[in-house]
């Protein structure tokens, strides 16, 4: 019943779609800086598990360079940049207002 | 059955949940607890698709750095083991259903798609064919990532030290 399951693309772009999803489902409903963070670190991983999926299962030439690979390479990069930033804006804000709760973070709302 | 096929069932069962919970956990501890394990998957997944060196990566600078930074962050808010960092249940309406969308409007866009596959896996270790791409075809893209990554650096730095002259700041020292 589960031979194949490993080389079934399908497979591994559902569940690349299910982080997508879940992270926006956590972006859009946390209620707390940090939570925002988290989905948006869900969402990046779909991405990148999308880009090696497809590294696998390339149809055609291929040639020696795992494209997919260094994109994905370049996307945990990028997070980390992102969560050293993110980190920074946090302390600020809770230094601030004692506080990382967006709703309560509206200095800049026009 | 084969014992790939086991645990690329075992990881993807793993992620699913561990999505879910990151999503629905009304306590944003646990919920980046629960994010560790879907990382993890995401990690185990790479193994099993053959990108052993990503995988590494995937261990180190996630579950490693990222999730440390997340958790120091969640330490700093107040009351973290009262759940009350989630909107009444009415809230969860709109987003769930916009999350469902997501999910269907994916599914048959791969179902759709008709996409050719060949199982092919490349050679393992992957880390010599990285590195020779990273200083071969990919050499600016890898120059500009290290520019974004120390203006990253340079700009947390900034934001996080206290400004002097802010009478935000000064007003704390009182």
């Amino acid at each position: 019943m589960l031979a194949g399951l490993s080389t079934n693309l399908g497979l591994y772009l559902g569940l690349s779609a299910v982080f997508f999803a879940f992270g926006v489902l956590t972006v859009l409903t946390r209620k707390n800086a940090v939570g925002l963070f988290m989905g948006v670190e869900l969402m990046l991983n779909g991405a990148a598990l999308n880009f090696v999926a497809f590294q696998t299962f390339r149809p055609g030439t291929h040639d020696s360079w795992l494209h997919g690979h260094v994109f994905s390479l370049f996307i945990i990069i990028l997070a980390a940049i992102e969560a050293a930033v993110a980190l920074a804006i946090v302390l600020r804000v809770f230094a601030a207002r004692r506080t990382i709760d967006p709703d309560r973070a509206t200095e800049l709302r026009g | 059955m084969q014992l790939v096929d086991f645990f690329t069932l075992l990881f993807m069962l793993m992620g699913v949940v561990s999505a879910v919970l990151v999503a629905f956990h009304p306590n944003v501890l646990y919920a980046a607890v629960a994010l560790v394990f879907s990382l993890l998957s995401v990690a185990g997944l790479y193994g099993v698709l053959g990108a052993d060196f990503l995988a590494a990566v995937q261990l180190i600078i996630y579950v490693g750095g990222i999730i440390v930074v997340i958790l120091f962050a969640i330490m700093m808010s107040e009351n973290i083991y009262r759940a009350r960092f989630r909107d009444a249940a009415g809230k969860f309406v709109i987003p769930t259903a916009v999350a469902a969308l997501l999910i269907a409007g994916f599914l048959k866009l791969f179902h759709d798609a008709k996409l050719e596959t060949r199982a092919g896996l490349n050679a393992i270790p992957t880390t010599e064919q990285m590195g020779r791409a990273l200083v071969g075809p990919y050499a600016l893209v890898f120059q500009y990532v290290a520019i974004v990554l120390l203006a990253g650096l340079i700009g947390a730095v900034v934001v996080a030290r206290p400004h002097h002259g802010n009478p935000e700041s000064e007003a704390e020292k009182k």
